[in-house]
């Protein structure tokens, strides 16, 4: 899997870039609008990581423009920190097919590539397993061996995020933030969180699999599957 | 009131004092008129008897004076009202009245001539009819001049009114049409001014915003990217854990609170400005599928008695004001708690079971108002700011110290 990060500060840059390697992706960078639109057009890409705000003589939105005529099966994610609901809007017309508001975090911004590539080629791919766990995403169900768990939708969407994510940390902020999005908040008041994880972890070792949530004193939660 | 109909109703006004003025001036100069008429009539026929007596030395006839009385003397003429019976009508008539002396065969006779005088009555009657010819004539005139004239001095004026009405801040700078008067010239260039000044502001406001957003989003991204690394590379460093999870922990908070702060300043500057029709009522329903697992994990009962409702309003902002609300009922609830949520055409509310609270709940709706549990206090801040922009009335009562309900009255 290829993937360009198009991003105009170089420390964040470095940082997505350092994740995505990590995750074996190939990634190449790119700093500024001319450097994006050069590489657009010399290499092929899987997906694109691209930022609004961009130096050189154009946008994000124009490097989207150029993208989906010159090579519409890329998948796009907008990195932007303005968090402008027409600015949006106006990034899933052009074709983008997610926008990540920044701050993110890193395990997000994985989640979000790895569910642009099932949809992209779901042939086949929509399928997760890890261990004696299955997740079809395409019909937002769970397996552990044969037995389906009946998940909520916040379980569900851990449990996703998860699998994402194996053997990463993940903080009580990023699961909240992944959930419920703007209304994260809510999770300071009671341990919403807890109590999901709970409530999860009790489902998937009723059907006889072992705890693949190992909780991380003080940060969050670790996933890990033999 | 339109200016023309108040500029004729105030004329038309002014003209009754006028008026009324004139007519006693009209009635005193009648009267005053036909008096130095009748006392130069008299006069005439005084000297025209006297030549008369001085050249035949002849007595006038008894039938062409009022009255002769010998033996009677006036050192100079002397004139005089007296009112008369005048038997065909019975009534008594106003005279002038000239008293002069003749000495003839050196005896004095007095002469006494009389001439009929205008009654009041007679005057009066004058004066209203005058005073109506003109009434009517003045009205009339009045209204076609002004109706005419001002129609075409103040058009000007109603074209500048009619741009700054549709002028919209997004847009561009509305251009007025040259005057050759003074005032709405002047009227022209401030107001060209002053909209100058208000757009730079918005601008400059609305840039900053973006600028400082995204400068503060960026470094906070790399802030958390890197202790997410430091985390997953000092798993077995657990001293290290606990300053790295404050600093992601606070991160993400100050970025919470710069995007509220942001949506503050955003909604101040006016940049919401895409109303619409917004259902309310969909709103409420679909903010509560959000919170529905939160409700049933902390074992909430909820009561919802929801009609129809629609409001004016921008849709991002109205379902900020829903979601703000219901998170906050939900928010600082209690296990086995209740939410109260009643929506109609004129009110939106919210009641819910929260801690014991003894303070000013309008204190509330202040910024960061409230640091405890990690609560930011901002959202109920956002909450009364959109209130604010549409003029809608907010309460924050608390019933039994435990029993917060929030209310919002629809401008109708």
């Amino acid at each position: 899997m290829k993937v360009l990060v198009i991003e105009d500060n170089p420390k964040l840059l470095e940082a997505i870039a350092e994740t995505l390697v990590s995750e074996k992706y190939v990634c190449e960078t790119a700093l500024s609008y001319p450097e994006a639109h050069e590489k657009i057009f010399l290499y092929r890409y899987d997906i694109l990581v691209v930022d609004i705000n961009l130096p050189g003589g154009g946008s994000g939105l124009d490097i989207i423009r150029k993208i989906k005529a010159h090579e519409p099966s890329t998948g796009i994610i907008v990195i932007s920190a303005r968090n402008s609901l027409e600015n949006k809007i106006e990034g899933l017309e052009l074709g983008a097919d997610d926008y990540l508001t920044k701050p993110f975090d890193m395990a997000e911004l994985v989640a979000r590539i790895k569910a642009l590539l099932r949809r992209r080629n779901f042939m086949g791919s929509d399928k997760i397993s890890m261990g004696n766990i299955s997740i079809d995403t395409a019909n937002r169900e769970v397996w552990v061996d044969n037995n389906a768990l009946e998940l909520t939708r916040s379980e569900y969407d851990i449990l996703l995020f998860f699998s994402s994510n194996p053997g990463r940390v993940l903080t009580r902020e990023s699961i909240a933030e992944h959930i419920w999005g703007d209304n994260m908040d809510l999770a300071d008041s009671f341990d919403f969180i807890y109590s999901h994880i709970k409530n999860l972890r009790k489902k998937i070792t009723s059907k006889g699999a072992t705890d693949p949530i190992k909780a991380v004193y003080g940060v969050g939660y670790k996933f890990e599957t033999e | 009131m339109k200016l023309l109909r108040r500029t004729l109703i105030a004329t038309t006004l002014w003209l009754i004092p006028i008026m009324l003025l004139g007519s006693f001036f009209v009635y005193f100069m009648i009267e005053y008129i036909s008096h130095e008429e009748t006392d130069e009539f008299l006069t005439y026929e005084m000297e025209r008897l006297i030549d008369y007596h001085e050249k035949y030395n002849n007595l006038p006839e008894f039938s062409t004076v009022a009255e002769i009385i010998p033996d009677t003397k006036y050192n100079k003429p002397v004139f005089k009202d007296t009112l008369l019976l005048e038997p065909g009508d019975n009534e008594m008539v106003p005279y002038r009245e000239l008293r002069f002396s003749i000495i003839h065969n050196n005896t004095d006779f007095a002469v006494v001539l009389r001439h009929l005088l205008l009654g009041s009555d007679d005057i009066a009657e004058g004066t209203i009819f005058i005073i109506i010819g003109l009434l009517l004539a003045i009205s009339l005139s009045v209204i076609i001049l002004i109706n005419l004239v001002a129609d075409k001095i103040w058009k000007p004026f109603y074209a500048t009114l009619d741009r700054l009405k549709s002028f919209k801040i997004t847009e561009p700078l509305p251009k007025f049409t040259k005057s050759k008067i003074d005032e709405f010239e002047t009227l022209n260039l401030t107001l060209g001014t002053l909209l100058k000044q208000l757009a730079d502001d918005y601008r400059n406001n609305k840039e900053f915003n973006e600028n400082a957003s995204h400068e503060l989003q960026t470094h906070l991204a790399i802030i958390r990217a890197n202790t997410e690394k430091l985390l997953a590379t000092n798993q077995e460093n657990e001293d290290n854990i606990p300053p790295i999870t404050k600093i992601h922990s606070a991160a993400s908070q100050l970025s919470q609170i710069q995007k509220s702060l942001l949506l503050l300043s955003k909604i101040s500057n006016r940049e919401y400005s895409n109303i619409s029709t917004v259902d309310l009522q969909s709103l409420v329903k679909s903010s509560l599928e959000t919170f529905a697992e939160a409700i049933s994990l902390r074992n909430i009962s909820l009561d919802t008695t929801l009609d129809t409702c629609f409001i004016d309003a921008d849709a991002g902002l109205a379902g900020i004001l829903i979601n703000n609300l219901l998170k906050n009922a939900v928010k600082h609830n209690i296990s086995n708690g209740f939410i109260r949520i009643e929506l109609n055409a004129q009110c939106f509310s919210v009641a819910n079971s929260g801690d014991l609270f003894d303070g000013d709940p309008s204190a509330m709706f202040e910024r960061f108002s409230k640091g405890e549990k990690g609560n930011t206090g901002i959202g109920l801040a956002i909450v009364k700011q959109i209130c604010e922009l549409y003029e809608f009335h907010i309460e924050y009562s608390i019933k039994d110290k435990n029993i917060h309900k929030i209310s919002i009255f629809f401008r109708n």
